[in-house]
């Protein structure tokens, strides 16, 4: 139950937050407001349904302050909103500590209770000076016409009359329409009534809140005063009393205004009838909109454990598993019953696989928003004014990879701040705005989601880098490398450019682990940079995880896959063009392609004559080229990771179960190709030994 | 004379809190841990006036309780509160379909109790 309360708590504060960051950039949006005060209220009644009073009162008093926004009677200023996030963060805390055990958090909850206190109290004073202007009195009419079946709700509609009547001086006068056949157990009466009240309209249509849709209510002003002691006024409306004619409004109103001199008013009855329609059919109108938006809503998403997930996904895994097992069986067999059905079984499979899939991807507008509200407590605790702008929020992504994910986002969009985007008064000399620009986008493009972090501030200096990494023996000063491969090293071991480490970043989390974060979920990440550009930092990471569609291969009969989102082409070639190879590059459809002979890299005997099979796949803008023995098929592979032993080999992803029984490993091609022709990665990994 | 009033709800602070609220108030409480405790209390006890349930309920849930209670003709013009939460607007509705009389949004305070009750009992 409590755990059930603190998933919804999390996620109302979750949106709480979302729009205190909206309200904060624009403080009028009423919406935000709204949106503001329903997510409090809804916490709040969440929090006294758990019977957590301490919560329970600590939101009602938040959400006082903005049922005062709401209604205008308080101005929402910056001061406000910083309080706002302060009780925000308290609240996530407490919601765990619920009975304040933790005397920090006690302190804290009194500190920010004494903080809305002031909030209230200063718009108090202005409140109290509204509430005097309330409305004059003056005289009412109110028809309430209760439905026959009204008593099958239980309801006595004479409280309701009595209540009504009790609101300031009245004149009830009660009308039958009784039927031939009138059954015992209905209502036949109505009622109209005159009052003379302060009391508002709403006021008086809130004492029929229980009944609105069980009754016909109409409520008008009327114009004139001091009538129920008349009495013309009171011969009048009783001449019909216990009869089915109601007041006619016409004659009333024309004694009236004879009587008090007042003008002529038109037809008020008419009036009445004309306006109480038309509310009332919006009225109906919007309820049923209401409440349909709200089933749609119901039946658009439910709440599955995330266990309850994994456990379809690792069937739907064993599933694809076992249907490569038939495939190869029904292969082998030729039985053509026997092939329709495991077409079919293959077919359903797939289907499964995708659907299952897509439900474990989740928006990556969540952590976005987790987001804005640390660059903006970054930035200002910075000094520096950022503009942060997310874009492609509803980009869905499998959700281990997003919570993998957050982590290293976190700590680039830190450095970007901390390192990347300038002080105003330094984006001023260079003739920059004074306020920094970051952008956070996602976007899909073919199997693949791309994240990039692009900020205008200083960008990453070449040279810098360059000298760093020699001073720090990550590269010898003879090395020759492009101004890419350098912008590489940052995501280095021991590599920090930083000046100095202040608290923002040097959390001890670098840009190597950033890297190895995301290596892990197959993903890559790349960095360009335009000194006083700015720098922009692409991540490009895998739909899912699990399951892959690959080609299956084999090199001297070990099983490889290969991920056919990196496959482009593949060719024969003739071993003997490979032989004497020394600068490994081989002339495939007119453009000249490294390659990579994976019989020579493994350690077995290379052939000297024949065909051999390359695979032409990408690595970041280039083409390269792997050699095969045998190329078998295209092959569904649920990846497994490898066992500990294996764990240090990061050129193999993991390894899949071939139906036969048989174990092929998954081949990463970018590790393959930067482990088989990189000089410096060489280099930097005997380093890293040392 | 004092208004008898049967709380229904599966939580017991809930329950206390409602009761304490009324018996301060001036009304008499009988209290029922579900739906169908509370039908067991309905026909044990007599001159029960009102009746404040919660919904969500293990056993037999507000909206079946209030549904049984409509049936029994004895009942029938039994006034019914029902607790609802604002994220149940759903709920209100079929509540009110089953033959509920009135609804309060939790949380609520005791004067906003009161007041609910004055309208439907006196």
């Amino acid at each position: 139950m409590k755990l059930t309360y603190i998933e919804e708590a999390n996620e109302l504060l979750a949106n709480l937050e979302i729009s205190l960051l909206a309200l904060e950039n624009n403080s009028s949006d009423k919406t935000c407001i709204e949106e503001i005060f329903r997510v409090m209220h809804t916490l709040k009644g969440n929090s006294s349904m758990f019977g957590l009073p301490v919560i329970t009162d600590f939101v009602h008093d938040l959400e006082t302050i903005y049922d005062k926004v709401r209604s205008g009677e308080m101005e929402l200023n910056k001061e406000l909103i910083d309080c706002s996030f302060l009780c925000l963060d308290h609240i996530k805390v407490i919601i765990y500590d619920a009975d304040l055990e933790n005397v920090v958090n006690k302190e804290n909850h009194f500190e920010l209770l004494k903080k809305i206190g002031g909030f209230i109290e200063e718009a108090g004073s202005i409140s109290v000076n509204e509430k005097k202007e309330s409305q004059a009195v003056r005289t009412v009419y109110v028809l309430f016409e209760p439905s026959a079946k009204i008593f099958d709700n239980g309801t006595n509609p004479l409280f309701l009359v009595s209540e009504l009547a009790s609101m300031g001086n009245s004149k009830v006068v009660p009308h039958f329409k009784l039927s031939e056949n009138q059954a015992h157990d209905e209502c036949f009466t109505y009622w109209e009534i005159f009052i003379e009240t302060d009391r508002s309209e709403n006021e008086i249509r809130d004492v029929f809140v229980f009944v609105e849709d069980n009754a016909e209510i109409f409520i008008k002003e009327l114009p004139f005063k001091n009538v129920l002691k008349n009495k013309h006024f009171n011969d009048l409306v009783s001449k019909n009393m216990y009869g089915d004619v109601g007041t006619n409004m016409e004659e009333l109103v024309h004694l009236l205004s004879d009587q008090q001199n007042n003008e002529p008013v038109a037809d008020a009855k008419k009036e009445v009838v004309i306006e109480t329609d038309v509310s009332e059919a919006g009225a109906i109108h919007s309820n049923k909109k209401v409440s349909k938006e709200v089933k749609e809503k119901g039946a658009t998403s439910i709440r599955v454990s995330s266990d309850k997930l994994d456990e379809l996904m690792n069937l739907v895994s064993e599933l694809v598993t076992t249907q490569a097992g038939l495939t190869l069986f029904t292969a082998k067999n030729k039985t053509p019953e026997l092939e329709t059905i495991s077409e079919n079984v293959e077919k359903l499979t797939r289907r499964l696989r995708d659907t299952a899939f897509g439900m474990t991807l989740v928006p990556i507008n969540n952590m976005f928003g987790r987001f804005q509200r640390m660059v903006r407590d970054i930035s200002s605790s910075l000094g520096k004014e950022v503009e942060f702008v997310t874009e492609g929020g509803e980009t869905e992504l499998d959700k281990t990879i997003i919570e993998t994910l957050t982590d290293p986002l976190m700590h680039i969009l830190r450095n970007s701040l901390d390192h990347g985007i300038e002080k105003a008064a330094d984006r001023v000399t260079k003739g920059k705005s004074p306020g920094g620009k970051l952008i956070l986008k996602s976007f899909y493009s073919g199997v693949f989601v791309y994240i990039q972090i692009i900020d205008d501030g200083k960008g990453i200096n070449v040279e810098t880098i360059r000298d760093k990494a020699i001073s720090k023996g990550i590269i010898k000063s003879t090395d020759n490398l492009s101004d890419k491969e350098i912008l590489d090293l940052i995501f280095y071991a021991g590599f920090s450019t930083a000046e100095k480490i202040t608290d923002v970043s040097g959390r001890g989390v670098g840009m190597d682990v950033v890297k190895r974060n995301i290596a892990d979920l197959r993903g890559n990440i790349l960095v360009e940079s335009e000194v006083n550009v700015g720098t922009t930092l692409t991540i490009k990471l895998p739909l899912t995880l699990s399951i892959i569609d690959g080609l299956l291969v084999t090199v001297d009969k070990v099983n490889y896959i290969i991920p056919l989102s990196v496959i482009t082409k593949c060719y024969s070639v003739k071993n003997e063009d490979m032989a004497n190879n020394f600068n490994r590059l081989l002339t495939l459809d007119g453009e000249q392609v490294p390659y990579i002979n994976l019989r020579e890299e493994f350690g077995y005997t290379v052939q000297g004559s024949g065909e051999t099979l390359l695979i032409a796949v990408n690595n970041g803008d280039r083409v390269v080229g792997i050699t095969v023995d045998m190329i078998i098929g295209e092959y569904q592979a649920v990846i497994k990771p490898l066992g500990r032993h294996h764990k240090k080999q990061d050129f193999v992803s993991g390894a899949s179960i071939l139906g036969d029984g048989t174990i092929a490993l998954v081949l990463d091609t970018n590790k393959v190709i930067d482990l088989y022709t990189n000089n410096i990665k060489r280099e930097e990994k005997t380093w890293q030994l040392n | 004379m004092n208004r008898t009033i049967l709380v229904i709800d599966d939580s017991e602070s809930i329950r206390e809190v409602i009761t304490v609220g009324l018996q301060s108030s001036g009304y008499n409480v009988i209290k029922g841990i579900n739906g169908a405790d509370g039908l067991e209390q309905l026909r044990q006890s007599q001159g029960i006036d009102l009746v404040i349930t919660d919904l969500n309920m293990p056993v037999m849930d507000g909206i079946s309780f209030v549904k049984e209670v409509r049936k029994d003709a004895n009942y029938r013009f039994l006034p019914i509160i029902v607790l609802t939460t604002e994220s149940q607007e759903t709920k209100k509705q079929e509540a009110r379909e089953a033959g509920a009389t009135a609804w309060i949004i939790k949380p609520f305070s005791k004067e906003k109790l009161v007041n609910v009750i004055k309208k439907i009992v006196r």
